[in-house]
Parts: structure tokens; C-alpha cells; sequence
């Protein structure tokens, strides 16, 4: 089977042209988010802390922020593509289409691996106003923001699909997302949880995300880079193939 | 001759366990110009999303011009065009955009998309209103868009789920013309209406469905034998009582 390679292009044209009606809530937004935590966090607060594994507390802080904003723009721009395209009924263009179902999820992963891109960016530019933008390894870094980029933007349509109203598009982010990146070594160490707390990290795929970030910024690491990048392909992995048996049995989608 | 649609035996049952659809089978000739009728709720619309791909069939076969609709739907889905009953468009995107994207998903070129865009766009006097964001424009001209939308990829079935509905006389007469041009041109219609006289007017052969199942099925001509004609007939079939009957016949 041939891919319907301007079909897909025109999913993403699509969507692009929807993502650029609200530039300040996609990208703006995230920044000054970020902004504001570095600057005080970072900055104001990091003052105060002395090095962590040699690197100054802004240094340590950053990938944090950055994986904190990637997650979220990954997940916000799933969620809405695929729940606004069924609220509207749109949805049903692609559906009356010659388009597979691998290249309907595509569509919806491109834009979410644009948008997660260019906020992760214009964060690292922000932060070298600061003297904090360092990127030890880049292809590490394109894997970590991409990776992660992929897994949330699969599980934002697995959400996109399954809500049936504004609101549960925000529980998993309210009552999973948000404690779980928070507690995931964003501003702290495992070595600084207390000992009971610490399996905790270990359970968290989170972790794996901020440390592998981290790792390929500062060169500061607490968990093998390996298991890291096995959790996240595993979970890419896993996320994928149940997308595309929603997609294929017409969950959320078909009547 | 392969017919341009073969329905067989479709069962729809939604998961409240509605039986939208039940055990209905229709054939329609390529060339032909098929109206397709029932009361509200008859099932006409959810046969119509099972050929189109918008619902999962339950049981039963659909075939566009020999083609699998579920197991080859990709293949199948290059021949239809749909307009549907309710509008399923992105109500800020325009015009222009609107077409172009839906010519895209069909794997039209850019060059064919936009002179195919221009002659639909021209053709439904939409010109004034190409860039305007579909929220903005009037119900007639919204179903305008949708007809154009439809036919972006000259398909070759074209399947019209209550085309003229909200639309003015003045326009529903326009689009009248437009649509026997293209069925004198070869293309295949469905056409669903509550407007009798609309399909008196336009269809060859006429089916009527209710509680999912199809209760009659033939020319035109059969119809209009019975006193009354089609509105009778259709009421008839569709199991009204005999006062709406005696008062459909009487008119």
C-alpha cells in the first residue's frame, strides 16, 4: 500500500494553519512559563544553592523546565487536534478520505513534534539570556524532546479520542501529568528525596525523561542512559500500536 | 455492469443498541440518478455514513463500483463524494482552504487543487466569499461550500445527504441545473430529500426506507402510477396513517 504522502502533508499543513490562530497560547505562553521559573528558580532562589554535581542550580534546573513545557505543549496539541476535529466534525473530511490510519496518527504526531520543538527552543533561548543554554549532546537532546514529544503526543490522542467533553481533556494532565513531572526531578535530585521516596523516582518515567534531558545538556546523569531510552521507545512503542487499534476499530472517531 | 453502489444485507446497531439499519440491501446503476427517501430517523443517514466510512457496519457488504468499502476503503473512498447533512467543517478555516484541504486528502497535486478550487469556487458563486471563514457565511452559502467540497475530487459517485436543505428557491434551482449537468456528464447521484417535488424532478429511480429496512424500490414511473403520486406513495410505503394518506392524495 502506497503512502498518501499529500494527504498526510496536508493533515499538517492543516493543522499548522490552526496552531498559528492561537501563536501566544502555543508558544508565548510556555515561554513566559518557563521564563518565570528560571528567573526565579534558577536565578533568584539558585542564588542561594550551592553546585549540584558541579553544575550551578539554574544549569541543573533548566532541562527540567524544558521537558516540563515539552510534555505539556506534546499533550495540549494532541488533545485538541483530535478533540476539536471530532467537536467540529472534521474529523469526518480525513475519515471519508483515501487516508490510512498510521498516516491520520502521523498527522496528528508531526504537528506535535513541531510545536514541542519550537517551545524547546525558544526556551534555550531564553535561558542563554540567563548564561544557562548548554547542549552537551544534540542528537541526545533532538531523541529526548522528540522521544517524549511522541509519547505524549500519543497519549493526547488516546485522550483526544476518549473525551467527551473539555473537561476530561485536562484530568490526566491535572491529576497525572503535572504531580508526576513535578516529582520527577525537576528542581531536585533522587539523592536529595528522602530514602522511603527514592523507589518512587525509580517508578516514575518521568525521571527517565528529565534525567535523559538532563544528561544530554549537562552531562549530569542518575539512572543508565540506556534504560532511560528503553523505557521511552517501549512506552512510544506500546502507545503506538493502541492509537492504532483505536483508530482502526473507529474509537471516538467512527459512529 | 458493475453497479456504481452494491449494498447487501446492512446492519447497523449502534452501541445503545439502536438498530439503526436493518438487513437493507440496494443497487444503483452507474449513470443513475437514485433518491433515496424516508421519514426522520428512517436510517438514510447512518446507511449513508456506513457507505462513506463515517460509521462502522455492523453486518453486511458495501461496494463502490466493485470495491470493498471496508476491507479496500482507501480505493473505495477515491470514487465517493459526500455532502453531508450537517456541516463537519472547521468553522474558522475559508473558502479556499476548505477545498484545497480536502482535494489534499485525496492526494490531488497543488495544480489540480487549485484549478479544480477556481472552477467550484466560480461555478457556486463563491467568489466574493472565498476568503471568508466559513462561520461567517449565510446557511446557503455554506451549503454551497460543502457541495464544492464534495466534488473537489471529481468523484464519481456523489452521494447528497439533504443538499437543498435551509437553501433558497433561487439557489435550490441553480444547484437543480448543476446537478443534472453532472449526471448528464456520467456521474453517479444519491440524493437524500424531504423535498418530494425535488426528487420527482431529478431522480430516475427512487428508494424508500423505514426502521432501517427498505420498503419500496423501483422507477420513478411506479411511483407516480398511484394517485396522489409520489408524496402518496412515499407515504404509502413509509406506513403513515390514512389521514395523512387521504390528505396527501386529496391535495
Amino acid at each position: 500500500m502506497t503512502v498518501n504522502w499529500v494527504g498526510l502533508w496536508t493533515i499538517i499543513r492543516r493543522e499548522m494553519s490552526r496552531l498559528m490562530r492561537v501563536p501566544i497560547q502555543a508558544f508565548v505562553a510556555p515561554w513566559i512559563s518557563a521564563l518565570l521559573f528560571i528567573f526565579i528558580f534558577g536565578y533568584v532562589v539558585g542564588g542561594r544553592i550551592s553546585t549540584i554535581g558541579g553544575h550551578r542550580y539554574l544549569e541543573f534546573v533548566l532541562p527540567g523546565v524544558v521537558m516540563l513545557n515539552v510534555v505539556n505543549a506534546a499533550f495540549l496539541q494532541s488533545t485538541s487536534q483530535v478533540y476539536f476535529s471530532r467537536f467540529l466534525r472534521y474529523v469526518e473530511e480525513t475519515l471519508v478520505s483515501p487516508l490510512s490510519y498510521a498516516e491520520m496518527i502521523a498527522g496528528v504526531l508531526v504537528p506535535v513534534i513541531i510545536r514541542s520543538v519550537v517551545t524547546a527552543v525558544g526556551i534555550l533561548i531564553i535561558a542563554a539570556l540567563f548564561g544557562a543554554s548548554s547542549v552537551q549532546g544534540i542528537g541526545e537532546f533532538i531523541f529526548w524532546v522528540v522521544g517524549v514529544s511522541a509519547v505524549f503526543g500519543l497519549l493526547g490522542n488516546i485522550i483526544g479520542l476518549w473525551a467527551k467533553n473539555f473537561e476530561q481533556l485536562t484530568i490526566l494532565n491535572v491529576f497525572f501529568i503535572t504531580p508526576l513531572s513535578f516529582v520527577g526531578g525537576v528542581f531536585n535530585t533522587i539523592q536529595m528525596l528522602p530514602p522511603w521516596l527514592r523507589w518512587m523516582a525509580w517508578a516514575n518515567p518521568f525521571f527517565y525523561f528529565i534525567n535523559g534531558l538532563r544528561h544530554s545538556m549537562i552531562g549530569f546523569t542518575e539512572a543508565p542512559e540506556a534504560l532511560g531510552i528503553g523505557v521511552t521507545l517501549i512506552l512510544a512503542v506500546l502507545m503506538f500500536g493502541l492509537v492504532l487499534r483505536l483508530y482502526s476499530t473507529g474509537f471516538g472517531l467512527r459512529e | 455492469m458493475t453497479p456504481a453502489l452494491s449494498i447487501r444485507h446492512l446492519r447497523k446497531v449502534y452501541k445503545s443498541g439502536t438498530v439503526a439499519v436493518d438487513d437493507l440491501s440496494l443497487e444503483i446503476a452507474p449513470g443513475d440518478f437514485f433518491g433515496f427517501l424516508g421519514p426522520n430517523g428512517a436510517g438514510k443517514s447512518t446507511t449513508i455514513h456506513c457507505v462513506t466510512g463515517i460509521a462502522t457496519i455492523t453486518s453486511g457488504t458495501v461496494e463502490i463500483f466493485g470495491i470493498d468499502a471496508v476491507k479496500n476503503y482507501r480505493e473505495a473512498r477515491r470514487h465517493i463524494g459526500l455532502s453531508p447533512q450537517e456541516f463537519n467543517i472547521d468553522t474558522f478555516a475559508n473558502c479556499i482552504q476548505i477545498l484545497d484541504w480536502m482535494g489534499g486528502y485525496f492526494g490531488m497535486s497543488k495544480a489540480d487543487r487549485k484549478a479544480r478550487a477556481d472552477m467550484l469556487i466560480q461555478k457556486f458563486d463563491l467568489v466574493p466569499h472565498a476568503k471568508k471563514q466559513f462561520r461567517e457565511l449565510s446557511g446557503g452559502l455554506k451549503r454551497r461550500v460543502v457541495l464544492a467540497r464534495a466534488l473537489i475530487h471529481d468523484p464519481d459517485l456523489l452521494i447528497l445527504d439533504e443538499p437543498t436543505a435551509g437553501v433558497d428557491v433561487e439557489l435550490r434551482r441553480d444547484l437543480w441545473r448543476y446537478l443534472q449537468e453532472l449526471n448528464a456528464e456520467g456521474k453517479t447521484i444519491l440524493l437524500t430529500s424531504h423535498y418530494l417535488e425535488e426528487v420527482e424532478r431529478l431522480c430516475r429511480n427512487i428508494a424508500v426506507v423505514a426502521k432501517g429496512r427498505i420498503v419500496q424500490n423501483g422507477p420513478k414511473a411506479e411511483y407516480l402510477t398511484e394517485p396522489g403520486g409520489l408524496e402518496t406513495a412515499y407515504l404509502r410505503a413509509t406506513g403513515a396513517t390514512p389521514e395523512h394518506i387521504a390528505a396527501g392524495a386529496g391535495r
